[in-house]
């Protein structure tokens, strides 16, 4: 439940954020979370349901884009986007693995409502992909 | 509307502390490890073990995490080292402002390595740094030999797995070879020694282990 920790975080940028647009209220927070990031998509919206009261995100949207996890071999120069947590080339079983992307626990950006103060409803959360 | 584009990352700020952390441990010339495992794979025990042939080259300090009771402290403490308790009061790992705070309870100059103890858990305190030198993992070959390919992070983030309670291999369905084959394919790099705390084996590769770290680190 490290979640509750990451949403906390999230939380006070996205505020830092909005009060440099003049305190509007937060209306989407759209999230890249990688898929071997750790985290658990269902933890982060409950902590984000409990969190977000009283905040300038209360009624915001949480929206999840999950990041596909790749790696690139630098031994033989092939990409692959394995199922597993694998380093090992498989390919040409090479162990100079970079990974490429899958480790994401970042916010993209948000929309702020700057022109009107009509709170929007989150009744429906949305989560991209997977 | 208007859009506010971001790119933060959600860790940032305990990368923040963590590097502070990182900083204030090399200025009082402090090595540090990390030391994570499942509840129950032996953490406590493995400090208690291989303390006595530590302290024979340098002076040990230790952070324990626990989400309740002192009880683990205590058993360190009975070593006679300076050992600071933190109860994250349910907090399922150790976080960089924790063990900040922590160091500011320790005299850094007393100490020339500090074993940070983390809470029992195998997810979060992989996501968590908390600014040491090294990150060790211990498994005990009772909880399954599927370890790695289950928490992969926890064997990615590791310097060194210690595979505890060995000698109990003989009554356990724990393939060895297999874990540590799968534990490289995860982390190419790893390090990885057998140990038992019970009979004792092992203990001295794991104290010239964190010996041959502090050598390196303070030359």
């Amino acid at each position: 439940m490290h979640e509750v920790s990451l949403m906390q975080n999230l939380l006070r940028m996205v505020g830092i954020a909005a009060s440099k647009q003049g305190d509007s209220p937060v209306t989407e927070i759209h999230l890249r979370i990688g898929k071997m990031a750790g985290v658990n998509r269902e933890s982060l919206k409950f902590s984000f349901d409990i969190l977000a009261k009283g905040t300038i995100a209360e009624n915001a949207i949480l929206v999840i884009e999950d990041v596909p996890f790749n790696i690139h071999c630098s031994d033989c120069g092939s990409d692959f986007n394995p199922d597993d947590f694998t380093l090992r080339c498989p390919e040409c079983e090479g162990t100079s693995i970079e990974i490429t992307s899958g480790r994401e626990m970042e916010i993209d950006y948000i929309l702020v409502d700057d022109e009107s103060d009509s709170p929007e409803s989150r009744d429906k959360m949305e989560n991209t992909g997977g | 509307m208007h859009q506010i584009n971001m790119g933060d990352d959600l860790r940032e700020r305990n990368r923040e502390i963590a590097a502070e952390n990182t900083v204030m441990l090399k200025k009082h010339g402090v090595v540090s490890i990390n030391i994570m495992s499942a509840p129950g794979a032996g953490k406590t025990s493995l400090l208690v073990a291989s303390i006595p042939g530590l302290m024979k080259k340098y002076r040990v300090g230790v952070i324990e995490g626990d989400l309740q009771t002192s009880r683990d402290a205590e058993r360190v403490a009975a070593l006679g080292i300076d050992v600071y308790q933190i109860e994250t009061g349910g907090v399922c790992h150790l976080d960089a402002s924790m063990v900040h705070s922590a160091l500011h309870q320790l005299d850094l100059d007393s100490i020339d390595i500090l074993l940070v103890e983390n809470v029992g858990n195998l997810v979060c305190p992989a996501e968590f740094d908390v600014g040491v030198d090294a990150k060790v993992m211990l498994l005990s070959i009772t909880e399954g030999d599927d370890k790695p390919k289950k928490y992969p992070l926890m064997f990615h983030e590791s310097d060194l797995l210690i595979m505890n309670k060995i000698d109990l291999a003989p009554y356990v369905d724990f393939d060895i070879e297999k874990a540590k084959s799968e534990a490289r394919d995860i982390n190419p790099s790893i390090d990885i020694i057998e140990i038992s705390c019970k009979t004792g084996q092992g203990i001295e590769a794991w104290v010239d282990w964190m010996v041959r770290l502090c050598d390196e680190r303070k030359s």
